[in-house]
């Protein structure tokens, strides 16, 4: 059965309280004045660093199966079948939305996007300092800023959560990607590190600009806007 | 140069008749107002909304256009203008307030103020535009009808006033007062002959040969706009499908996996993925929108500037000059 967003985003909310940490609210101010970090920039995925996905996964199984020195519960132990499958589907989904290579981050002085192929932008917007949901009959989107942290989370149905964490280095070449997946399933979360260079695109001859009804029109000369 | 042409414009001997000019009074102008926007200011609100801003300007600016035609084929009014901004003076003011816009149903604010500042319609239309607009045109009509010829010519006579009034204050004061509910009503009326009058009707005529320049101007970008327009509501209108599918086609496909299983998850995810994906493209759409009339839309704002600037200088002018006038010809002999 589906439940509905407004029935399942406060449970959500419960849920990821109690297995994770609390999920950013929109009463609480983040910032004064300016965002705190400027994140925006083309990223490409470093492949040398970063975590492999099936190298945490294997780590995590073996953690979680070695059984509980004083656990005290003999006979009603939980099912590690039941339990891996669910984490197993975590890892399958986290490698899937961190799969892009490249994330191109536009932020302006409301919102942050980060944009990544062959899936939806992730959209942050903050308003005087106060994050704004981002909300729909599929889910809702929600940010924060932890310090220089920016956080994205994804709460979805059956108290799905896909947390983002993006942390830039000091030296602004770096991004830090960290993605967490819970769900209400299991109790256990799955999270995945990636790591990002920032990279200039390359110049161009052209200028282009998208329009309605001629697509990407793109000059030699100047062009407006 | 400029001051003798007003004062061989403001010279000329017009003998003026207030009431019985040879004007059908069922035929009064009709001045359409650029359209509020209706953009919340509250930004936070736009995408829950789906209020593109700049395409709410456009549209505030393209669709008095869209009236002015319908009005001017039904043969509504007298003559109909679509003015930069709003002016009591007006004989009938149009002023309208864009509430929503999806590309299938458009929901307007119009309101109807006659000169004295009486409201004739203040309504809440709503359907698909031309379907609109022609609601709207009926209403004006029943409106009308409703009037009698009396009050009708009495709209004319305290346009004219007010006009006076805005260029001319010392010699039209005490001609118009207000009443109890905030109109205006005749208190006197000038001696046919007054030569002030005249001017001031003859300054009128050019403001409008000036305002109708203008306006046959704005008509060949609202052209332009009307292209582009038309694509962006087969867009809007293909969304709003796409989206009714979707949340059909979601609906009734109940997943049967397992709770906390890759199928229930993955679907979970690409569900909100593609509703995301679609909005997100919708707002390239709109950016497209915006960039593929920027050329049209700076023209237009460039002859809105123009029409003001061109106003106000003359007003300063033609303020001054019938001041001095008034003075002159009520000043007492030594």
């Amino acid at each position: 059965m589906r439940l509905p967003v407004t029935v399942a985003a406060p449970l959500c909310l419960l849920l990821a309280g109690c297995a994770t940490q609390p999920v950013a609210d929109t009463s609480t101010r983040n910032f004064t004045g300016g965002m705190p970090v400027d994140l925006s920039g083309s990223w490409e995925r470093d492949y040398s660093r970063g975590d492999d996905a099936q190298a945490v996964l294997n780590s995590m199984l073996r953690r979680i199966s070695r059984p509980l020195p004083d656990s005290g519960y003999p006979g009603n132990a939980p099912q590690p079948t039941q339990d891996f499958s669910k984490i197993v589907a975590l890892a399958r989904l986290a490698e899937l939305i961190t799969r892009p290579d490249v994330l191109t981050i536009e932020q302006s002085e409301y919102e942050i996007s980060v944009s990544r192929k062959n899936d939806f932008s992730m959209l942050c917007e903050f308003y005087e300092g106060y994050a704004k949901r981002t909300q729909s009959e599929y889910g809702t989107e929600v940010c924060n800023w932890n310090g220089n942290r920016l956080e994205s989370h994804l709460i979805l149905p059956d108290g799905l959560l896909i947390s983002h964490r993006f942390t830039i280095s000091s030296d602004g070449r770096n991004l830090h990607v960290s993605t967490t997946v819970s769900s209400g399933s299991t109790r256990t979360p799955f999270t995945l590190n990636r790591i990002y260079m920032k990279f200039d695109l390359p110049e161009t001859d052209f200028n282009c600009v998208e329009t309605l009804s001629m697509k990407r029109v793109c000059s030699t000369g100047e062009i407006f806007p | 140069m400029k001051a003798a042409l007003c004062i061989v414009l403001l010279s000329a001997a017009w003998q003026h008749v207030l009431a019985d000019v040879g004007r059908d009074p069922t035929r009064l102008n009709i001045s359409i107002a650029i359209f509020d926007p209706g953009i919340p200011a509250d930004r936070s609100l736009h995408r829950k909304l789906q209020v593109f801003p700049r395409v709410r300007e456009i549209e505030a600016l393209y669709l008095p256009f869209v009236l002015h035609d319908m009005l001017v084929s039904a043969r509504v009014g007298g003559a109909v203008r679509v003015i930069p901004e709003s002016d009591p003076a007006a004989e009938l003011l149009v002023s309208g307030t864009i509430l929503n816009s999806d590309g299938e149903t458009l929901q307007l604010r119009l309101q109807v103020t006659d000169a004295s500042g009486t409201v004739w319609l203040n309504e809440i239309f709503s359907g698909p535009q031309q379907d609109l607009f022609a609601e709207f045109g009926a209403s004006l009509i029943a409106a009308r009808s409703s009037r009698d010829m009396p009050s009708l010519n009495t709209v004319i006579e305290v346009s004219l006033l007010r006009y006076g009034q805005q260029l001319a204050p010392a010699a039209f004061d005490g001609y118009l007062e207000s009443t109890a509910d905030g109109t205006l009503r005749i208190r006197r009326l000038p001696a046919k002959s007054d030569p002030m009058l005249a001017r001031i009707e003859r300054i009128r005529d050019v403001e409008y040969v000036f305002t109708d320049a203008i306006d046959a101007k704005f008509r060949e970008l609202s052209a332009d706009i009307e292209v582009v327009y038309k694509v962006w509501r087969e867009y809007r209108q293909k969304f709003s499908r796409y989206q009714a599918q979707e949340a059909e086609r979601i609906a009734n496909a109940q997943s049967t996996a397992p709770p906390g299983s890759f199928e229930a998850i993955s679907s979970h995810y690409e569900n909100y993925k593609w509703d995301r994906q679609a909005v997100q493209e919708q707002e390239k759409w709109a950016a497209g929108f915006e960039n593929e009339m920027a050329p049209t839309i700076n023209a237009i704002e460039a002859r809105v500037f123009e029409l003001k600037g061109w106003v106000a200088d003359r007003y300063d002018e033609w303020r001054r000059i019938l001041g001095q006038m008034f003075e002159l010809e009520t000043e007492l002999p030594d």
